[in-house]
């Protein structure tokens, strides 16, 4: 186990830069989460952190060795592939105890070895099988098993769920998750899927074209997104955007909404400091559907954080927990989560309650959290 | 209902005539490529008098390997006359170590090119490709004189070198194109687990080639067993390969024609091939496809 450091970490396949001056620290433990969507450098990240590849400029260090020249093998880490990777001509066993072979460990403690990691991940029947033999489920934990008997400094994950089946995947999150309690790893996790980012990790990089958008924890990133990017990909479904406009409402900052003959007005109790600057700009309003719901109680006394304001509701979508309901907003759909006892009816007009203290400003140039 | 029937009476009818089409020119061709064997096997079974006095497709009344014996023991090879049975031994030292040594090889290159790909490995690739398309002509001269600098003109080993060499091309792009489809994290684990180039190609590569082993076996086997003009050239004597062994017992000049021996001679020299089909035909289909669906 060891902290991991990427220090203005940057790879380029000939002239295409694939990932740009990447900085991450993380401590000894902690599941860091990469996220961003397809092609945007994660598994070159991953790859570079191996040393299957090696980064153009930059250092990267496990615990204080720099590794950039280190071969893959002596890094001390272990990989799980998105495809697995088990050997086809090999049984399970043989799997996981090859690299521990390789290494000249003895037979006896390879059997050990593969009992203990046998038994932590319940694949005991399985040891004699070939790869082929099994089940998506299974090659994965095999896959899995083959990391953990190595007992390595860091462990890397690039995708492993997602070729499992949307409920063994649930399941399988959480074992991951529990596996992490107890063993203390230090864990680099890639993947697309923002609610595996969200349930796992201590850290999130969230990552578009090579460039880090945002590194912090889960919840920082849910609440308050770097950028418009970052906001629109971690939540599901993604925060609703509005073209506004911020007002000086009687000494009061207030979101100001065109709609056809009456506007929306949104007044701001807790303004930050940093909306100051565009008083009486153009911003981009951002509010994620679980802050616009029915109507709240309470929230017609003066003070309170929940604004009401009517729409007409286009679209209802019933998920069970909540109704998921669509109106429009200056020409754009607007998500908003009603609970099934308060959902509407399309067509109808209806009263919905905007939470303040949960809304993200934005530049609309560049996009950024003002 | 009733116009269903009709249809598909109709359609049952269409069917069994289309069929049995089918199976006519299947038949007349099986018959047009089976006729010569099947006059080659009765001619090389009947005696030398028999021929003379029947007619070619008649079938043997005394069925006798005289002819086998004869051409195994005893048929004359220009002056020798001590049957083909030592060319057909040349044949196997020659094809035997060319075809493993062109098999081994064309792994290595197809593993290396694929997996490995180190700076211009598209340029070796393609410069390999290029080897198929020479034709055996052109290498003829370059060739002898490269075999008589190494000493190696007119032996069994220059023959097997000048049988990898040529046979290199094809076998590596047979490896080549089949490892393209096995995933580079295979290898990618294998380095992290601490394995090295040849660890990973012999404990984990070359166990999961053997479809792409039988295509590469049976192709270069093919070719070189039944290889005539770089035998030709490059092994004279008592070197010689037995299609060059077996063209110089037909075209012998003196004394009678005896056919049956020549027949016996051609399928004594055909058999080697048609037995490792038999035996790893099915592999051979199989690996041709391989590449196809992922596995
Ligand atoms: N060997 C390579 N040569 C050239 N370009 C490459 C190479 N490997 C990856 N790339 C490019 O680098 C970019 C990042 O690829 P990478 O595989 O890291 O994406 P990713 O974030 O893992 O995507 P996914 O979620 O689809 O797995 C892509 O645009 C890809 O085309
Ligand atoms: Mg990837």
């Amino acid at each position: 186990m060891a902290s991991l450091t990427l220090d203005k970490v940057r790879k380029a396949f000939g002239p295409v830069e694939v990932l740009k001056e990447i900085n991450l620290a993380i401590e000894d433990g902690e599941f860091l989460v990469l996220v961003g969507p397809s092609g945007c450098g994660k598994s070159t990240l991953l790859n570079l952190i191996a040393g299957l590849e090696s980064s153009t400029d930059g250092e990267i260090r496990i615990g204080d060795r720099v590794i950039n020249d280190v071969h893959p093998k002596d890094r001390n880490i272990a990989m799980v592939f998105q495809s697995y990777a088990l050997y086809p001509n090999m049984t399970v066993r043989k799997n996981i105890t090859f690299g521990l072979e390789i290494r000249g460990v003895s037979a006896q403690e390879r059997d050990k070895a593969v009992a203990d990691v046998a038994k932590l991940l319940q694949i005991e029947a399985l040891l004699d099988r070939k790869p082929s033999q099994l089940s998506g489920g299974q090659r994965q934990r095999v896959a899995m098993g083959r990391a953990l008997v190595r007992d390595p400094d860091i462990f890397l994950f690039d995708e492993p769920l997602s070729n499992l089946d949307a409920k063994l995947r649930v399941d399988m999150r959480t074992e991951i998750k529990k596996l992490h309690q107890r063993l203390g790893s230090t864990i680099v996790y890639v993947t697309h899927d923002q609610i595996e980012a969200m349930t796992l990790a201590s850290r999130i990089a969230v990552m578009k074209d090579g460039i880090l958008q945002q590194f912090d924890t889960p919840q920082n990133i849910y609440e308050r997104p770097n950028n418009m990017f970052v906001a629109g990909f971690i939540g599901s479904p993604s925060m609703n955007f509005v073209n506004a406009t911020l007002i000086d409402n009687n000494g009061q900052l207030a979101v100001s909404i065109e709609r056809e003959g009456n506007p929306i007005t949104l007044p701001l109790f807790e303004a930050p400091e940093s909306y100051k600057a565009y008083a009486g700009k153009k911003v981009v309003f951002g509010i994620r559907p679980e802050a616009l719901t029915h109507k709240r109680t309470g929230s017609d006394e003066p003070g309170s954080q929940y604004v009401n304001f009517d729409s007409k509701v286009e679209v209802i979508e019933p998920t069970g927990a909540d109704t998921m309901t669509v109106i429009e907003i200056a020409g754009k759909e607007i998500v908003a989560r009603v609970r099934p006892d308060r959902a509407p009816t399309p067509g109808e007009s209806m009263t919905f309650s905007a939470d303040m203290s949960q809304i993200s400003l934005f530049d609309p140039d560049t996009e950024l959290r003002i | 209902m009733a116009d269903l029937q009709t249809y598909s009476h109709d359609a049952g009818w269409k069917n069994t005539v289309l069929r049995g089409l089918l199976y006519l020119v299947l038949i007349l061709f099986a018959a047009y490529y089976l006729f010569p064997l099947i006059v080659m096997v009765s001619t090389s079974l009947k005696s030398l008098d028999e021929i003379r006095e029947g007619s070619l497709i008649s079938l043997p009344r005394v069925v006798t390997f005289d002819a086998w014996n004869y051409a195994w023991n005893e048929a004359c090879v220009g002056v020798e006359c001590t049957g083909i049975k030592i060319y057909f031994w040349n044949s196997v030292k020659m094809a035997i170590p060319a075809v493993l040594i062109s098999t081994f090889l064309g792994a290595i290159n197809g593993y290396a090119l694929t997996k490995w790909r180190f700076k211009g490995a598209n340029i070796v690739f393609a410069l390999l490709l290029f080897g198929c398309f020479i034709p055996f002509q052109v290498v003829l001269l370059p060739m002898s004189q490269v075999l008589g600098k190494l000493g190696l003109a007119s032996s069994t080993p220059g023959l097997v070198m000048v049988h990898v060499v040529y046979g290199l091309c094809f076998t590596t792009l047979f490896f080549r194109n089949y490892y393209v489809s096995i995933p580079d994290e295979l290898v990618k684990a294998a380095t992290i687990d601490g394995a090295g180039f040849f660890t990973i190609f012999w404990r984990i590569i070359l166990p999961i080639s053997t479809p792409i082993i039988v295509v590469s076996v049976i192709w270069q086997f093919t070719q070189i067993w039944n290889d005539f003009l770089f035998g030709a050239s490059f092994a004279s004597g008592e070197n010689a390969p037995m299609t060059v062994a077996l063209n110089n017992i037909v075209n012998t000049t003196t004394g009678v024609k005896q056919y049956n021996v020549d027949m016996a001679a051609a399928l004594l020299t055909g058999l080697p091939t048609l037995l490792v089909y038999v035996l790893a035909g099915k592999y051979f289909v199989r690996g041709l496809t391989a590449g196809s669906v992922k596995g």
